[in-house]
């Protein structure tokens, strides 16, 4: 699936509906450069779930877990791999506990850093900045 | 009165000791792990990224602490460590050890949130309440009323990424290296001309609400650079530096002075680490002071994550609400405890 979106704004609502399809135990690996939207879709995703909280980066603290008011899904867990160098220091906070969880969702920005630590079966969303805020979103 | 604090809650174990006699307040030792050498008692390499060696930092940092304050374990009177917000796998290194150490030593314990320990790092100050403290770092930006020492709320908040985080990717943005705090502001000492040719939004900061953002601003950056060669690029980097920062100080001091007249305070605190920023405490200590507020910043080592703050709010809080012996059984991890 492949969509240009002309805004941010319209990034976050692309997400939103995108969150519509989720059934849980989806791990979401988002790839782009710095301003190309991840942050934004997750932002879309999580209000698609109906988080309440306000969703932050999560450069600095790595990961931040947000809980969620749907049928299937309770958790949110909202991971960057920005600031680390291996896929180790993840699996070292416990990412494997939310990657085996049916009733989590997790999305990791910058997942291309830490390939190696990938479940099978991920849902890549590649971000390729365009002309001004025009963005192509890829799933795969 | 003696406490030992403890902070796991991102990258660094930290541990302090606090004395206070009869109102007066001494830090006798403030333990940082990444300022100690640690490693060499495991012979291997700590590496950038700590959360995963909290538990081999917490031991050898508690017992640093007290090595240098010369206190003995009987000596102590309060336990306290941060149980939230931060990362859930760090956060419970040092609320596992303080839990621990409070049964064993039979030492109630208290629980600090991070966000009031980076307020209480100005504690060493006589203050007058009320108060409107900016705190700002790398993984928040908050501004925080506080009635009186016990009595806070939070009243806004970044929607996006922290101060401190877009300082870091504006670095990256400009191939300028990490951590970009620094460096972003060193450039930017470097631009002397009056007029700037590239300009940077304000986000939100006329918006009815005391909330900040910082993703656009970076995103703004991205796109005044997209058109340059390498070779502009290069020339530009103090002009950009100097816009960025300018933007990020003109928003977060409008806001700070905004909520204070709106909250009617008596004195402006700022903390975290941005708040180590140069022009930022210039520019926030002026608008403060013409205002008629008074105005505090702690010191760079208070700034940054550390137990000591943790010790000053500890010491705060239990003037007013003394914890029991037994209170370690309820004391539980947070990572998303907000100051309400």
């Amino acid at each position: 699936m492949q969509k240009i979106t002309s805004s941010e704004q319209k990034t976050f609502e692309f997400a939103k509906t995108f969150a519509k399809r989720l059934k849980g135990g989806e791990v979401l690996c988002l790839i782009g450069d710095l301003g190309a939207g991840k942050t934004a879709f997750t932002k879309g995703l999580a209000s698609g779930l109906d988080v309440k909280n306000i969703i932050t980066s999560p450069t600095f603290v790595l990961m931040k877990v947000y809980s969620v008011h749907h049928d299937a899904i309770k958790k949110l867990a909202h991971i960057d791999a920005y600031r680390i160098n291996s896929g180790e220091d993840l699996e070292a906070i416990g990412i494997d506990d939310y990657f085996n969880d049916k009733n989590c969702v997790t999305v990791i920005e910058w997942a291309d850093r830490v390939k190696e630590i990938w479940p099978k079966n991920v849902t890549k969303i590649n971000f390729k900045i365009l002309e001004g805020d025009k963005r192509k979103v890829t799933v795969t | 009165m003696i406490i030992l604090a403890i902070e796991t809650s991102c990258d660094e174990t930290s541990t302090a000791i606090l004395r206070a006699t009869k109102g007066k307040l001494e830090l006798l030792s403030n333990i940082v792990s990444s300022q100690i050498d640690i490693h060499k008692q495991y012979g291997g390499v700590v590496p950038e990224v700590a959360a995963r060696h909290h538990v081999l930092n917490i031991n050898p940092v508690i017992n640093e602490s007290l090595d240098v304050a010369r206190i003995k374990a009987k000596d102590i009177d309060l336990i306290a460590t941060v149980s939230g917000p931060g990362l859930i796998t760090s956060l419970i290194v040092g609320v596992e050890a303080a839990k621990t150490l409070s049964m064993a030593w039979k030492k109630p314990l208290m629980q600090i949130n991070h966000m009031y320990s980076h307020i209480a790092g100005n504690f060493l100050n006589k203050i007058e309440f009320p108060v409107m403290c900016l705190v700002v770092s790398g993984g928040h930006t908050e501004l925080v009323y506080l009635k009186n020492y016990w009595q806070f709320k939070k009243i806004g908040q970044t929607v996006d990424d922290a101060a401190g985080e877009a300082f870091d990717k504006v670095a990256k943005l400009l191939g300028l290296g990490y951590p970009g705090g620094p460096i972003v502001s060193a450039e930017a000492d470097k631009f002397k001309a009056k007029e700037l040719s590239i300009k940077f939004p304000r986000p939100m900061i006329d918006s009815d609400n005391f909330n900040f953002s910082f993703s656009g601003l970076k995103t703004s950056v991205l796109y005044a650079t997209q058109k340059m060669t390498a070779e502009e690029k290069k020339k530009k980097i103090p002009e950009i530096c100097f816009g960025f920062q300018q933007a990020v100080i003109d928003v977060l001091v409008s806001k700070t002075i905004k909520a204070s007249k709106q909250f009617k305070v008596k004195t402006v605190l700022m903390a975290g680490g941005v708040a180590a920023n140069k022009s930022l405490r210039e520019s926030l200590k002026n608008a403060s002071e013409n205002n008629g507020y008074e105005f505090f910043v702690p010191e760079f080592k208070l700034c940054t994550d550390n137990a000591a703050m943790v010790a000053l709010a500890a010491y705060y809080l239990s003037q007013n609400k003394k914890p029991k012996l037994d209170n370690w059984k309820k004391v539980k991890v947070d990572p998303n405890w907000e100051l309400k």
